[in-house]
């Protein structure tokens, strides 16, 4: 039974366990039903671009996505769901397609073209989190997997234009955000007062947006007024990883490698600097219409902040 | 649509009542439709026939261009042109007429919920296998969407939508899955709906939602359509009281109208068997 499992996954930060959603998940649900794993960062390895990320390996087999890692989990008799009824479960999966679906492109897009999120928060951290040639070619590969993953599964086919979609994925999250909300109401967890999967998944695409410092931050600012949202995944953090989350283990590290990590950060500001200049210079009048976008966004928070 | 339009599209929608001659398009039935746009077009058409608004089904070779979103099914109703069954609902909804008004806040969540559980598995599943299941392309898919188009567009335009299926795919993880793995996940899919059904007539029990109409749509399609293997609708038939559920809706949205209205001579047989 005891067979040692690693994962392997994105480091943490602003005070979650990992940055990364999928990781997030994993880790949380590992948590809720007592699994012990090894946890090995890929920060500042090969592993950040040649990996896929999170992957959990048990005895020669690499179990790789959420879900399948779950579902590996449950096989090894670690299993949070064992107390729900059929209709729990079932509605599990529907929560879970919920939050696919609805919530996961705007994530995508705060954290990864949002320009302002990116080149202020998402690229440094992950630049400073990849080894030396990768700092410069990881993150905007990441970001561009981001943008044709929104692109394909919410834009409108024959002219894909993240323009076009940016305002109904807002809208969309927003309505999630909201009906997770009433899911959940004054409960502890979404079934009661133990954690099952769909906890996992909740808090893995939640926290992050909860806890990063967003420059730009429309869908951080809905959330906040979600208070029961907050509340849940400050006990989940609270609970479980509260050991954790202050955080010995990246901070061990960061003081060895404090001189490299402040190093790159310098060289990724430098870089956006010079991207920021290239900008300016193209921001030449064919592009002021593109400039112009938060158009949208004064109409769409009028919108949704009334049924929240 | 944006969302500008979109408001702009509800509020002056308020003010009309529904026309007699609204109308609904999609692609040809006999000869052209395929198993996911026949799902969609017959969950619009399901979700209308519950309200008790009237529609005329036309069918359009070109019904996909005319769309403002580039899918189908699409209505067209006074001078509004609306795609897709969520923004009907809404469109509906700024109408007066809705389905959901009874439910409180955590069904209305639930119900959300199992309809985006509807979308994320049974429809992918369905262009997984009529994109990317070579068999299934090959002999029924490409010939039937390249059917009104001569050579050599029938080639390029099948071959776009391959491409572009394939390219979701790709992006949402579905590539790499193997037909069986497909089966299985639909197979999850309808245990879940059918657990969530139960022994009720409809899913919040006595009074269908646009959640009745869009899983019929999926699963009663699925069912009466030929494909290279039966198997997908074997999924379905496993569970009892989904099929009574597609009965029960067939029924009494369906049926009852045959005798007093002429649209309804296309409508039994518009939804049912059309792929080959």
């Amino acid at each position: 039974m005891a067979t040692p499992m690693e994962l392997s996954c994105w480091a943490g930060d602003w005070g979650l366990p990992s940055v990364h959603t999928d990781s997030l998940i994993v880790l949380a649900y590992a948590k809720f039903s007592g699994a012990k794993l090894t946890i090995e960062p890929v920060d500042w390895t090969w592993k950040t671009l040649t990996g896929t990320v999170p992957a959990l390996h048990c005895e020669g087999t690499t179990v790789t996505e959420p879900v399948q890692i779950l579902n590996f989990l449950r096989k090894q008799r670690y299993n949070a769901d064992y107390e729900l009824s059929a209709k729990q479960g079932a509605d599990t999966m529907a929560y879970i397609a919920l939050l696919e679906e609805k919530l996961q492109p705007a994530l995508l897009h705060t954290f990864w073209v949002d320009t302002e999120n990116y080149a202020n928060l998402t690229r440094p951290w992950f630049a400073s989190h990849s080894p030396f040639p990768l700092n410069f070619f990881l993150p905007s590969r990441l970001a561009s997997m981001a943008l044709s993953r929104i692109l394909l599964t919410k834009g409108e086919s024959p002219l894909h234009s993240i323009m076009e979609v940016e305002a109904k994925i807002y809208s969309e999250a927003k309505e999630c955000l909201n009906l997770l909300s009433h899911r959940l109401g004054s409960s502890q967890y979404f079934f009661g007062n133990t954690p099952a999967s769909l906890d996992a998944f909740a808090f893995g695409y939640i926290a992050p947006l909860l806890k990063a410092s967003l420059p730009s931050c429309q869908l951080q600012q809905h959330l906040k007024q979600l208070s029961n949202l907050c509340q849940f995944c400050d006990a989940i953090l609270k609970n479980y990883f509260v050991d954790r989350a202050p955080g010995s283990p990246p901070a061990s590290q960061d003081t060895v490698d404090a001189n490299l990590q402040k190093l790159t950060q310098l060289v990724n500001k430098e870089s956006n600097l010079i991207e920021k200049m290239d900008d300016n210079l193209r921001s030449s009048p064919q592009h002021r219409p593109r400039r112009a976008d938060p158009k949208p966004s004064p109409l769409c928070s009028e919108r949704n902040s009334t049924p929240a | 649509m944006s969302l500008a339009a979109e408001m702009f599209v509800s509020q002056i929608a308020a003010a009309e009542p529904w026309p007699e001659n609204a109308t609904l398009y999609q692609p040809l039935k006999d000869d052209q439709i395929l198993l996911s746009d026949c799902a969609s077009s017959l969950a619009v058409q399901a979700y209308l026939r519950m309200c008790n608004l009237p529609i005329n089904v036309s069918y359009r070779a070109n019904a996909e261009y005319m769309s403002p979103s580039g899918k189908v099914p699409f209505i067209h109703v006074g001078n509004q042109v609306v795609s897709e069954l969520g923004p009907i609902v809404q469109f509906t909804k700024a109408k007066g007429h809705s389905l959901s008004d009874g439910l409180d806040d955590v069904q209305r969540a639930e119900m959300k919920a199992y309809m985006e559980l509807v979308n994320n598995m049974l429809l992918t599943a369905e262009l997984y296998i009529q994109w990317c299941d070579e068999n299934t392309v090959a002999e029924i898919t490409r010939l039937r969407y390249s059917s009104p188009y001569s050579w050599p567009l029938n080639h390029i335009l099948a071959f776009q939508k391959q491409w572009e299926v394939r390219r979701k795919m790709n992006a949402i993880g579905w590539a790499g899955k193997s037909l069986a793995q497909v089966y299985e996940d639909v197979s999850q899919c309808c245990q879940a709906l059918s657990q969530r059904l139960g022994t009720q007539p409809y899913f919040f029990n006595k009074q269908p939602t646009e959640l009745d109409a869009l899983v019929f749509g999926h699963l009663f399609t699925i069912l009466t359509t030929q494909l290279t293997s039966n198997e997908l609708s074997e999924k379905i038939k496993n569970y009892g009281n989904l099929l009574s559920f597609c009965r029960r809706v067939e029924q009494n949205f369906f049926e009852e109208r045959d005798g007093d209205s002429t649209a309804s001579s296309s409508s039994r047989f518009s939804k049912g068997p059309s792929l080959i």
